[in-house]
């Protein structure tokens, strides 16, 4: 068993790592679909933005304050895009998913095809900031400390969410709002409001994700798709509308993604919709879904 | 080398060709299929060449390079192949054989091409076949490298003027062979078409010439950003090289996590050349310096044909040529010479002064001919050093010839 473990910790650690990244992607889509009810097919679009935030503020050289600024200025255009989307999409509340998937995966193609114009299709690098781009040694074996750093940052943020959801005064605005919009508003509350609040925080949190992510994934074309698959696939395990769902979801996939590749490499293109496919098997409404919340 | 990939821009060029398809169908019932071409026979007319290229999707880099080196070798020569004067129509091959297909038969039937050039992807190089057979025009392939392109699936109106998957693998199998490296190699590459074809190319070489297999991995194409599961089974094989076959988006992060994991270091990578050419060498940075690849091209080969080509390639476009390039330099070398000797425009006489064109002197590659109808040229081992400019395929050996 600890020889195991040995053999397998470099893989355990990095599943953490790439679970903390879709963490930080995933909650704002578990939130807005969960919670509000809004099928946001643009989520992959607002990492892309990220990534490509990041690649021009970093431009492959080393340095805090390009990933900082890069950082800030992609938290900034994910809090705008977010208040878009949210009112772009009201007129289409009641009209069902389809209308929606089909208005937000309209926004995302427009998105991608102006940044495929804007930095062309070549694979873009972002660099990790000075200090975290280097590989260190753990219990003798190497690994990127950018990763590591990752992790830190993916708990710290699953903390804050958590806290702000489940204890604040303001998560419980929220959460009256998804059980009973009609009660909120009546007590004077608009809840247009709280919607578009939750859609730009989950927006701004994509795009930081772009940023984070830039240094592991890079910046490329299609990236967009591929991150957007994994976030529907991780709150679909994890249930919609929890923040606890989208974490275990995100750390699963991050495991499955990460160890169940390394030890069984011969079904690592089935690896994901097999894990998939038995929870929804077995759990159909996810991991932890919401009963609230879920359409 | 290519496989398509779908995807919904995929899926948008599908929705966008068949408009065009319709188009062009329509085009041809009004002006009636007329395969005599629209040019006079013999020297002095014009001809209306088809170029084949991705302008849209993930290889888009790859038809701007093919462009770049046709139009290049175009304006170098007035204009003119072997005699003609050129008409260029340029045909959107996007991804993949849903997109790549219609692009060639629109060219043929709409815009009645007298020849054909380009194609990225082995796929629609493979669908393509049927439609420049049925029409008798001549297709000359400058990047798609699918040994059954010119082998098992080969017509006569199919010439390939760029390489073939196995050549590279089998001559760095051959060098590695001869190495020794301790514990054997380790092998990885994309599971699809090309990555297979390298895998059995390289292995016959390799284990031919007394070498072992420490282990191997073919990693989900398209859909494996991450590639430390299969990084992580290098060390505990205890090989004492990795050889690998990556290109494009998968080469950067391939080679960047094999620095970032340490490896690098400890176990010295290999390659087929497209894992360090052209705009993925930028990204790779720091991460590809001293990584050995095999490839039929280099900017760094010293010969005149090479160093005219490189300044003038670098006055026009200001970077560095690509193999890609060079390979439709290429295509447009052996059409100069076929056209000369050719008896009229028709598929089957340009195809037959294909075949007599004999050996391509003055290629930036250096010297090669075709074997059947695949080039057979020289493997370069290179090494990615530092240069003036940055990182630069430095040429240590010639690794020998290989054909088909």
């Amino acid at each position: 068993m600890t020889e195991w473990f040995a053999d397998n910790f470099i893989s355990i650690l990095n599943g953490l790592a790439i679970g903390s990244l879709l963490f930080i992607l995933a909650v704002g889509l578990s939130l807005v679909f969960g919670m509000m009810d809004v099928l946001n097919l643009g989520h992959g679009a607002l990492y892309l933005i990220g990534a490509y935030v990041g690649f021009q503020f970093t431009g492959g050289i080393s340095s805090w304050g390009g990933f900082l600024t890069a950082l800030a200025v992609a938290a900034a255009f994910g809090l705008v895009a977010g208040l878009i989307l949210s009112v772009a999409t009201e007129p289409l509340v009641g009209r069902g998913h389809l209308d929606q998937a089909l208005l937000t995966l309209g926004v995302a193609l427009v998105v991608a095809e102006v940044i495929s114009i804007i930095f062309g299709d070549d694979v873009q690098n972002v660099v990790a900031p000075p200090g975290l781009n280097e590989s260190i040694q753990v219990f003798g074996n190497t690994y990127p400390a950018y990763r590591l750093a990752l992790i830190g940052v993916g708990a710290v943020l699953a903390i804050v969410v958590w806290l702000v959801i489940e204890k604040s005064s303001l998560g419980a605005l929220i959460r009256a709002s998804v059980s009973d919009r009609e009660m909120v508003s009546s007590v004077g509350v608009d809840n247009r409001k709280v919607k578009a609040g939750v859609f730009a925080f989950g927006s701004m949190l994509a795009a930081l994700a772009g940023v984070l992510g830039g240094p592991v994934y890079g910046a490329r074309t299609g990236l967009d798709e591929t991150v957007l698959l994994l976030a529907l696939v991780v709150i679909v395990i994890g249930g919609l509308g929890s923040v606890r769902g989208a974490l275990i979801g995100s750390l699963v996939i991050g495991q499955v993604e990460s160890l169940g590749r390394a030890n069984l490499p011969e079904f690592a293109s089935f690896m994901l919709f097999g894990a998939l496919a038995v929870v929804l098997i077995v759990r159909p409404r996810g991991l932890f879904g919401s009963k609230v919340g879920a359409p | 080398m290519t496989q398509p990939v779908f995807s919904r821009r995929n899926a948008l060029g599908l929705f966008g060709l068949a408009g065009l398809a319709a188009t062009a169908g329509c085009g041809s019932s009004v002006g009636g299929g007329s395969s005599a071409g629209s040019s006079a026979s013999g020297g002095g007319g014009a001809i209306k060449v088809g170029l084949v290229i991705p302008q849209d999707g993930v290889y888009t880099p790859l038809g701007v390079d093919m462009k770049n080196g046709w139009d290049l070798f175009l304006e170098r020569h007035d204009g003119m192949l072997g005699g003609y004067e050129v008409e260029t129509v340029i045909g959107d091959e996007g991804e993949g054989p849903d997109t790549g297909v219609p692009a060639i038969q629109g060219l043929i039937q709409r815009d009645n091409v007298d020849v054909l050039v380009g194609i990225v992807n082995s796929a629609s190089a493979l669908g393509a076949a049927e439609a420049v057979a049925a029409a008798k025009k001549v297709l000359v392939i400058s990047n798609a490298g699918a040994n059954a392109v010119t082998g098992d699936a080969r017509n006569p109106y199919i010439w390939r003027a760029s390489f073939n998957n196995a050549q590279a693998a089998f001559a760095m199998g051959e060098y590695l062979a001869s190495q020794q490296p301790e514990g054997g190699v380790f092998l990885m590459a994309p599971d699809y078409a090309a990555g297979q074809e390298t895998f059995v190319a390289f292995k016959a070489s390799y284990e031919g010439g007394g070498g072992t297999i420490a282990g191997e991995a073919l990693t989900p194409f398209g859909t494996t950003q991450d590639f430390q599961p299969f990084l992580s089974a290098i060390p505990g094989s205890g090989a004492g090289a990795t050889f690998v076959f990556y290109s494009g988006g998968e080469a950067v992060s391939f080679v960047q996590q094999y620095a970032g994991f340490g490896l690098k270091d400890t176990v010295p990578l290999y390659g087929s050349g497209f894992l360090t050419e052209g705009s993925v060498l930028e990204a790779q940075g720091e991460a590809a310096v001293g990584i050995q690849t095999a490839l039929h091209y280099s900017t760094e080969i010293d010969n005149p044909a090479n160093t005219e080509f490189v300044e003038a390639y670098q006055e026009a476009y200001d970077v560095l040529p690509t193999c890609f390039a060079v390979q439709t330099w290429d295509a447009a070398l052996v059409l100069d010479l076929a056209l000369a000797d050719a008896a009229d425009l028709s598929g089957d006489a340009v195809s037959e002064a294909l075949g007599g064109v004999g050996e391509i002197s003055d290629s930036p590659r250096g010297a090669w001919t075709f074997d059947g109808q695949s080039p057979k040229h020289v493997e370069y081992l290179r090494e990615v050093q530092e240069g003036d400019g940055g990182l630069i395929n430095v040429v240590v050996e010639e690794l020998g010839e290989y054909g088909q």
